[in-house]
């Protein structure tokens, strides 16, 4: 493949980014309310479920952005909110601060 | 021109595949944002392979690959399934269903299109058109 198809891809991707930033930073914003809510003891069942969903999307496709680390780290919230525990769901609220951490250069 | 139809619900991974394929492949590209969706797309179409999401809601992928199979219609499309579960135990079960390959998900958009043509046995000229097209 040469040089300007590689620049085109790219480029053709950042603007799909551009695109879905609105929706990336609901989700991220759903994610926070999730982990401050198991942080508190009280995550409600229909939260966990759609924050679940949430995770696995973004699990999939923060890495075709450019993002591997957020892909990983989404990957290991969906994990948790798969199977719950007290003790795991405290990690949520570190995982959402360092997912936001890894997707500043693009939010 | 090699023809490719993505069944996906997610909006980015649709238009991310799409643009990829085109761009880097000169592929025809179509896109399903459900089972149901796709299966009418496949009949009319006859793509040359189809890249379908396994978590969907309503109907999800090994759902629609069964419902494809059939119908005779379009139970002989390559089925590439696109999923971001990596456990050897999803591996084994999505394989079962007897789909052409799997596809992990995030993928790199710059290799897309070779992995599929690896995984389907198409030559690297994507002019040609696949086997089951070809005329004795």
């Amino acid at each position: 493949m040469n040089k300007q198809t590689e620049a085109k891809v790219d480029n053709l991707i950042a603007e799909l980014w551009q695109r879905h930033l609105p929706n990336l930073r609901e989700r991220l914003d759903l994610l926070d309310r999730t982990a401050a809510e198991a942080s508190s003891g009280a995550l409600a069942e229909a939260l966990r479920a759609e924050a679940l969903s949430i995770a696995h999307k973004m699990a999939g496709n923060l890495g075709m952005f450019g993002y591997p680390k957020g892909s990983e780290i989404a990957s290991e919230i969906e994990h948790i909110l798969k199977a719950p525990t007290q003790e795991s769901l405290l990690r949520l609220s570190p995982l959402t601060v360092q997912l936001r951490k890894t997707l500043a250069p693009g939010l | 021109m090699r023809r490719i139809l993505i069944i996906d619900d997610e909006d980015d991974i649709r238009e991310v595949a799409a643009l990829s394929l085109e761009a880097t492949a000169g592929w025809q590209i179509f896109t399903a944002n459900s089972g149901a969706t796709g299966i009418e797309i496949a009949a009319t179409e006859q793509p040359d392979a189809i890249l379908m999401d396994v978590m969907m809601p309503s109907v999800d992928g090994p759902t629609t690959f069964r419902i494809m199979q059939k119908n005779p219609i379009v139970a002989h499309i390559p089925v590439l399934l696109l999923t971001a579960k990596v456990q050897g135990v999803d591996q084994r079960r999505f394989a079962g269903l007897g789909v052409n390959g799997i596809l992990f998900k995030p993928f790199d958009p710059l290799t897309l299109a070779q992995q599929i043509s690896d995984i389907l046995g198409w030559n690297d000229d994507a002019s040609e058109p696949p086997p089951s097209t070809l005329s004795t």
